[in-house]
Formats: C-alpha cells, structure tokens, sequence
C-alpha cells in the first residue's frame, strides 16, 4: 500500500485576494480607504497629464495657462532645446544621429555574440568614429561645430558612455594595482582611491575644467569638454575600483592557487580566473555605480556645459514658457527613467546569465 | 619498487635539501630534507600543523621557502619565475577544497591550461580532456559546472584537469579530507589506478589503507620534522617512534 500525498490545492485568484486583503474587518477597512486613496490619487494625476491638458503649440502658452491640466505643448515647442541644447539649430539632425549612434553601439555591446575582443574593438571604433564626425563635423562637408556647443542628450549620453569607457578599464587596473605585492605599489594605489573618493565630484570637475589649463601646457589641455570627461573617469573609476576589489575578495585563494598549480602566469590568472569571477560578485554593485554615473553628468552644468538637464532649464527659463517648468522636468525624468530602468533590466539580464551553473 | 619512467632522464624526481619556512616568526618546516624517485609514491601523515602540507606546497611553489634547496626533474626552484613556469608545467596538483573553476564547465575547467599554457590546439585539448574525465569515470558530466556536482566527482574532475597538464609528478593536498564518508573510495580508487600506471605521487592523507595498498614510503611529520620514513608494512607494524605511535593510534584506533 502506497500512501498518496497531495499537495493541498492552490487558492483561486478571488480566495487569494480575500486572504491577503480581507481576512478580518479592520483589514478590510485599510484595504478599502488604500484602494480610494490610490484610485483618487490615479485620477487626479491621469486627469492633470492627459484628459485636462493642452497637447498642441496652436494656442500658445495663453492655451495652457486657461487650461486645468499639463501644459504638454511647452515640450512641443522646445524638445529641440531639450535634447540638442545649443547645438546649431539646422545641424541638429547630426545630433540626433549621433545620439543613435551610442545607443546602438551601446546595445550591441550588450549584445553576449558582440562579447569577443575583435568585435567589441569594431563596434567602439567605428561607434567613436561616427559620433564625433557627426558632432564636431568639419570633414565631408559637414559644418564645423565646436564642444562648447554640444549640448542636451547628445552630450548627456557622450559623457557618461565616455566615463565609463575610460573609467572602467582604470577601475580594474586600480584594483590591480591595490592588491600587489609590493607594499608602496598598494599604498600608493590606495592612498591615491581613498583620495579621489574623498573629494566632491564638483570640486574634481572644477579642478579639471578650471584649474588643470594653467598647470598644464597648451599642448596637453586638450578641449576643456574633454578634461571634465578624465576627472569625471577619474572619479568613477576610483569607486569603481573598490568595488571590483570587493567582487576579487569574494573569490576564494584556492582559485588562484589552483590557477597557479596548472602553470598559468599573472594575466592568465587575473584574466580567466579571477576577473571573471570577481566581475560576477561585483555586479549589482557595478550596476548601480552606473546608474549614479549616468545621474552625476548632470553636474558638468557647474562648468558650463549643458547636458540634458541644464538644457531643460533653459527650455522653459526664457519669458512666455515660464510656469511649465513641471512638465519639462517630468519630461527629462521620464528620458533619465528610460535609460537607468534599461540599464537595470540589463543588469538583471546579466545576473540571470551569470548565475549559470552556481552552487 | 622500480619506476617505470626512469628512462627519461636520471636523478631524482623531486630532491628537498635542508628546507626552512617560516610564517613569521613561526617555524613551519625545520631543515627538513627528502628525496623522491621518479615514479615512487609517497604517502605524508601528522598531525595538523606538522608542515605536511606546507612541505608540498613548496615543491611547486605556492610556498616561497627560506632557507634549503629545492630541486624538482633536475631544475632548482628559485626566483627565476621561469623556472617556477616550467615545474608548474610539470608538477600537478589536487587540492583539500578541489579548487575547479565554477565559472566554467567541468570539460573547459580541463581544457583551460593545456590550451593556454601548453598552447594546444581545442580539438586536441579536447580530445585529451575527454580521455582523463573517462579515465576518472565521469564523461558524462563534461558539459556540467562544478557546482552541480557532488564533492566526490569534483574532486574526480579536479584530478582529470591535473592531469590533462601530463604531469610528471602529482601532488595531492588531503584529496578526501573535505569530502562525505560514501565518497572516499570512488576518489580513492581513481587514485590507485594512477599509482599502479606508474605516476609519481606525493599524497598528504590520513587515508592509512590507502597508504598500505600503494605507498613506496610513508612519512611521519610533526612540529615541522620529518620524524620517520618507512616502507608500509614497517611503518603500520614497527614504528620506532613514540610520537609516530601516538598519531597511529588515534588515526587507526576508531
């Protein structure tokens, strides 16, 4: 004789709901003052942004300033400012493009087939490339633009794909660099993190923008777009390397001992063994550190550049647009939650990949 | 017993003259000093922090001794990192913890080194790992990662991946001391199969029948000392040692 246990059956949808929400009079009363409260809060919100507001530039701001509800068609009318800042107004389609550009090679780069070094090489390169003879022109035919014209989305996106581009493969040396052997490598390596981490990104930017031209001589200042970059690299790099250093301290020494017992130099160990395993224990780390970097660009408006939300500022900054500065910045919001929610799925994505075969 | 690889080239297989290390200012090994033949296995017992496993862990360098030589298939180990290279090349070993790669399948963990080491062709690295995951039975599981297996197959597929290397000499660090009682003899029994094809094995185990049924030598250890050195049956029957007895006991005695 078989003794035959089942499973009891799962609740139905409707008996799962009463058991969560209702199970004693108190609970349903909470349940129900939450319900209105949001169904109340939904409509009002739902109302202000879509059944009350004013979509089209027909009327002008007079339109919007009558009407109850969001003044939508201030974004009609400056999204240019918006997204290409100052960049000459007839060029901007070259700004645009370029803004495709990073966010193509970006998702190939995401892409695991793109992972090998040929390919990764190849869509940077030609990635690069494009985007700065879209930007700065001055070749085919293209008008001359300079950085200090650079503006909104495109230079939001070019400063932090550059910062992390820079920054990242600075962090793992950093980290490297930290661990040695050699006493006065790791403390100065030390001493040199704990300092950059120490300090305000401002004040880096600052330093960078202002200070670096009259340390440095002219040859090697380069564009002051391109030494906010360095210290803003800099600075990631420097939290970046700490958290890489957490990721190899989770890897067990045996690993690199077993490295070691089957003949493998250095950067064999470190590049098989130990990063690919420390990258995994650093991720979810890594992706926030991104998610920051990407909401830090904002900071480079403190020395004159105007990224997507200085750009914003200035949208609805000049006279008639005035008062509808809430829907430009729900408008940015929204353009900053598309690309930091992306990069969170995509961390997601990598976690699920990565946990492959993990005890 | 006579070594059945003795034609590749004279002298010793590894030759340890007068070996100091110290971890500070404890010291680990005391002038100790130890000569293996080629093709001759080896079986070192002692208590905990008797130096067994540091003494191993010197010969191919996962330890920097400080005093004494060194001497692995004729080639001093010293700072000459080329050298540290070539005896790695040569020298396998398996650990207490099985140390495999997770990040890997079972088949890459043994393809790895021969590939970018011995810079072998993929086919021929993969045919030769398939041959030693055969060799310790678990062909099966060459496409798994090592977490999904049990401590005893880990511990198989760790032996395979030294292997794949074709070591001369093979180090083992307490292979069974981390694994389940029911999975001992699979290990175990991989390992006298490698003994009986002639391998040069230095084993650090507790594994007494182990010892009986394929060592050359057992060594005794303790306080950083070689205390004794017999063949098995004198070691088990006559040591001559009260604190080789003492140890014997407590191995033995349950």
């Amino acid at each position: 004789m078989e003794m035959v246990v089942v499973a009891p059956p799962a609740p139905g949808r409707l008996e799962d709901l009463r058991r969560r929400f209702f199970a004693t009079p108190l609970q349903a009363l909470l349940s129900l003052v939450s319900l209105a409260i949001m169904l109340f809060l939904g409509w009002k919100l739902l109302n202000w942004a879509v059944f009350s507001a004013v979509f089209t530039t027909s009327g002008g701001p007079e339109a919007c300033q009558a009407a109850a509800g969001a003044c939508w068609s201030v974004i009609a009318a400056r999204w240019r400012i918006i997204l290409f800042g100052l960049y000459p107004f007839d060029e901007q389609w070259r700004s645009a493009l370029a803004c495709v550009t990073v966010v193509v090679m970006t998702v190939l780069s995401c892409i695991p087939a793109f992972w090998t070094g040929r390919r990764i090489a190849l869509v940077w390169g030609t990635g690069a490339a494009l985007y700065y003879v879209l930007m700065k022109g001055g070749v085919l035919g293209l008008a001359h633009v300079g950085e200090e014209a650079w503006g909104g989305l495109a230079l939001t996106l070019f400063i932090f794909v550059t910062t992390c581009l820079i920054g990242f493969p600075l962090a793992i040396c950093l980290a490297l660099l930290r661990r040695s052997d050699l006493p006065w490598i790791s403390r100065t390596t030390g001493l040199i993190i704990d300092g950059v981490r120490s300090l305000p990104l401002i004040s880096i930017l600052f330093t960078f923008a202002i200070v670096l031209p009259f340390a440095l001589p002219q040859w090697l200042q380069g564009d002051k777009l391109y030494r906010v970059i360095l210290g803003s690299a800099l600075f990631f790099s420097a939290y970046q390397a700490e958290i890489v250093r957490g990721g190899m301290q989770g890897v067990p020494a045996g690993q690199e001992e077993a490295a070691m017992a089957l003949g493998m130099s250095y950067w064999q160990r470190i590049g098989r063994i130990l990063l690919p395993q420390a990258m995994r224990n650093a991720l979810p780390a890594t992706i926030n550190q991104f998610v920051i970097s990407f909401k830090e660009t904002s900071l480079v408006v403190i020395v004159g550049f105007f990224e997507i939300l200085a750009s914003g500022n200035a949208a609805y900054g000049t006279g008639e647009w005035r008062f509808a500065y809430v829907e430009v910045y729900a408008f940015i919001a929204m353009i900053y939650f598309v690309f930091v929610f992306s990069l969170s799925r995509y961390g997601a994505f990598l976690e699920r990949r990565m946990s492959v075969g993990e005890r | 017993m006579t070594s059945s690889n003795s034609s590749q080239s004279a002298g010793p297989a590894v030759q340890i003259e007068n070996l100091d290390k110290y971890y500070g200012t404890f010291h680990a090994l005391r002038k100790v000093s130890l000569t293996v033949q080629r093709g001759e296995k080896i079986v070192i017992c002692g208590p905990s922090g008797s130096g067994k496993s540091t003494m191993i862990r010197c010969i191919n360098r996962l330890e920097q001794h400080n005093g004494g030589r060194i001497t692995v298939l004729g080639t001093e180990l010293n700072d000459d990192v080329g050298n540290i290279d070539g005896i790695r090349r040569e020298v396998g070993m398996v650990f207490q913890h099985f140390n495999l790669f997770p990040h890997m399948t079972v088949l890459d963990n043994c393809m790895l080194s021969p590939m970018i080491v011995r810079k072998q062709p993929r086919a021929e690295a993969e045919a030769t790992a398939r041959r030693y995951l055969e060799k310790v039975r678990i062909p099966e599981q060459a496409m798994k990662f090592p977490g999904q297996l049990s401590g005893g197959q880990q511990q198989r597929v760790a032996i395979a991946r030294a292997l794949c290397m074709q070591p001369q000499i093979m180090l083992f660090d307490e292979p069974t001391s981390a694994l389940d009682p029911e999975m001992i003899s699979e290990v175990l029994d991989v390992m006298v199969t490698l003994a009986s094809e002639g391998m040069t094995m230095i084993c650090v185990t507790h594994e007494m029948g182990f010892a009986r049924r394929v060592a050359d030598r057992v060594i005794f250890m303790d306080g950083g000392e070689i205390v004794e050195q017999a063949p098995p049956e004198e070691f088990f029957a006559a040591s001559r040692n009260e604190r080789t007895r003492q140890f014997l006991s407590q191995v033995l005695g349950h």
